[in-house]
């Protein structure tokens, strides 16, 4: 049947929910064919036995890589490789170490290119949560009381522990300004580089915005999920934070930068940075 | 040969197979089997040579599959008698098993519904704006892996974030209105998956059955855009603190997906856990009702002292709104005219993503 003006309104909507409606319900039918073998099963026996693998007293090496969850003024690829040793099943200590692979966001060079430009504001304080993280090395310990299978579809199960990470360490720390241009090469483009072309940034073999480094204490916390693969082989899944301290400076006078010297005082209440990251990685338990 | 002598031989047959392709665990960590295998009757038929019709063949079990089947399991003594006490069905205390599951799922969600109260919904993405709120789901589950979703949400909390703010205070810097739109409330309609499902033990004590779920939807939702922040006002010596101020920027089509864990407490609780990325179109071309237009006019009738009633401005304009003073703070509402004005200047257009956590308990009946 063609639905037209032949049909009455009314009906024509009947019609058309009429029709609708096994079509809506065959298309969730198709969004949910893959699990309909699974939902066979749900009712069924389906029965779960051990572990497939135990990790206590067994070592166990990693890698992993962290993307940044969340992009303000820095970014971070996070690269690490870890070695633990697992003294139960659910307890193991971890030492993890890596670099990290930082930049500016393009926010962060808006903003500097904008602001050095910007002749209403002489004095100012310095951005929050710029300090880049680079290399670490934290110790910790994972925690993972939760052991669990995850019905895959069909007939296959994941096994999987869900665990809580917790440690600290050292970390080396660098910071970029985006406000205190100790060489202006061109305020209105905003250049602060020796870029050969203006248009490029990437020409640029020099920058001259202020740079600070330090070794700082950083401690890191993580809950994730490792899915065991088989006899030795897990993946990770983990959303970690890193946290250290800020520090910057406030009232610094546009003047004083611009000629190369020390400006302002560094702020009382500097606060916590945080570095949220999702990590994936891998594990093989010796 | 006899029908029901041949289903027997072809039963036990398949419960030996089921049982040479159970994988075995590493050695190093095996526990000790808690189910002898069994032995297959003997048998002097041989296996059939030609497919046997449909409704005799045997169900070809999973390797997984249960042996309640072949009788009353032989678990080996133990010497704590504890060890032999079930949880939820299974001897988690039994040394011998290192982590037992229940073999079935306990509670089937099919034809049930679940009304699920979010009293935390927090944006964990909010690089300029912030949201917190709460949310009401209902679900009804059209099958045990289907459902229809209704939901609503509402931020009691919406403002632009401290970052965004630190921008302002320090370099003078900005988002664009668009990429700033707060969202107040949201409602959609929408379905839910549940493509797997799992059971964990806590410390093998505790014993809960899981499911992730999917889920995505449509809807509407109210949005609004933040004029002034709070600031304090001085008035003949009196200081004042004046409240933000936000501004109307109308309902917009509101998109969600999302996923995440829940977990079942008995047959009719659940504890849901999720993370949901809103997804709402922003453009911000007016500011309660007013457009350009209506704020040059505005703001061209405020040096003049004349009255807005009598400026011709759009029908949705609630100039209102921007006009008289506060009693309790002193605060002269035409002074927000130009900050009105400045968000609307420079029509500006976004996609955003709210993504939040939501974290909430279900009742299901």
């Amino acid at each position: 049947m063609l639905l037209g003006d032949r049909v009455p309104t009314c009906l024509r909507h009947t019609v058309m929910n009429a029709r609708n409606l096994p079509r809506f319900v065959s298309l969730a039918l198709v969004l949910t064919a893959l699990s309909a073998s699974a939902q066979e099963q749900v009712l069924d026996p389906a029965a779960v036995r051990h572990r497939l693998f135990s990790p206590e007293q067994r070592l166990e090496a990693s890698v992993s890589v962290g993307l940044p969850a969340r992009e303000y003024l820095t970014a971070h690829y996070n690269l690490n490789a870890g070695l633990a040793y697992n003294f139960f099943n659910t307890l193991a200590l971890e030492a993890r170490a890596g670099y990290a692979l930082s930049r500016h966001t393009g926010l962060a060079r808006s903003i500097s290119e904008s602001f050095l430009a910007r002749e209403d504001k002489k004095i100012t304080d310095e951005l929050e949560d710029m300090w880049e993280m680079n290399l670490h090395g934290v110790v910790g310990a994972r925690w993972a009381p939760i052991y669990g299978k995850l019905s895959l579809l069909a007939d296959e199960t994941a096994h999987f522990q869900a665990y809580l990470w917790a440690g600290g360490g050292l970390a080396s720390l660098r910071r970029q300004s985006v406000i205190q241009c100790n060489q202006v090469v061109n305020r209105d483009l905003g250049i602060c580089d020796n870029r050969t072309d203006p248009n490029n940034s990437l020409s640029a073999t020099q920058s001259f915005w202020r740079v600070d480094t330090r070794m700082a204490p950083v401690a890191t916390g993580a809950v994730g999920f490792r899915f065991f693969l088989s006899n030795g082989h897990a993946l990770r899944f983990e959303l970690r934070d890193w946290v250290f301290t800020d520090e910057y400076r406030v009232n610094v006078e546009r003047e004083l930068w611009e000629r190369g010297e020390e400006s302002g005082t560094p702020a009382p209440n500097p606060g916590l940075t945080h570095l949220v990251q999702f990590d994936i990685g891998y594990s093989f338990i010796f | 040969m006899r029908p029901t002598a041949f289903l027997a031989v072809l039963l036990s047959a398949t419960l030996a197979t089921a049982q040479e392709e159970t994988p075995a665990p590493p050695s190093e960590t095996a526990p000790i089997p808690v189910k002898p295998e069994l032995e297959p009757p003997e048998t002097d038929v041989s296996a059939p040579a030609v497919p046997e019709p449909l409704d005799t063949q045997a169900p070809v079990a999973p390797s997984d599959a249960p042996l309640a089947t072949a009788g009353e399991p032989e678990l080996q003594p133990v010497s704590d008698p504890n060890a032999q006490r079930l949880v939820n069905g299974a001897p988690l205390h039994n040394p011998n098993v290192a982590v037992h599951v229940v073999q079935k799922k306990r509670f089937a969600d099919e034809g049930r519904h679940e009304f699920t109260l979010y009293p935390v919904v927090a944006q964990v993405n909010g690089r300029f704006t912030d949201h917190a709120g709460s949310a009401l789901h209902y679900t009804y589950h059209l099958q045990e892996n289907f459902g229809l979703q209704v939901s609503s949400t509402y931020n009691w909390y919406s403002n632009e974030s401290l970052f965004n703010l630190e921008l302002i205070d320090k370099v003078r810097e900005q988002a664009q209105a668009a990429s700033a739109l707060l969202l107040v409330w949201g409602a959609q309609a929408g379905v839910e998956v549940t493509p797997l499902y799992g059971k964990f033990a806590f410390y093998d004590n505790h014993l809960l059955q899981f499911s992730l779920v999917l889920n995505g939807g449509a809807g509407i939702g109210s949005t609004r855009v933040l004029v002034r922040p709070e600031v304090s006002n001085q008035v003949d010596g009196e200081s004042f603190t004046v409240p933000a101020r936000f501004g109307d920027t109308g309902t917009k089509f509101l998109g969600s997906v999302g996923g995440g864990f829940r977990v079942q407490f008995g047959d009719s609780m659940a504890l849901r856990l999720e993370v949901r990325d809103l997804i709402y179109t922003a453009r911000v071309d007016r500011v309660d009702g007013c457009n350009l237009q209506d704020f040059q006019k505005l703001e061209d009738a405020r040096g003049s002292g004349q009255s807005f009633s009598q400026l011709g401005l759009t029908g949705s304009c609630q100039f209102q709104k921007f006009d008289g003073v506060d009693p309790k703070t002193r605060k002269n509402y035409r002074e927000d005219i130009v900050l009105g004005k400045d968000l609307v200047s420079n029509p500006s257009s976004d996609v955003l993503n709210n993504l939040s956590f939501y974290g909430g308990f279900s009742i299901l009946f």
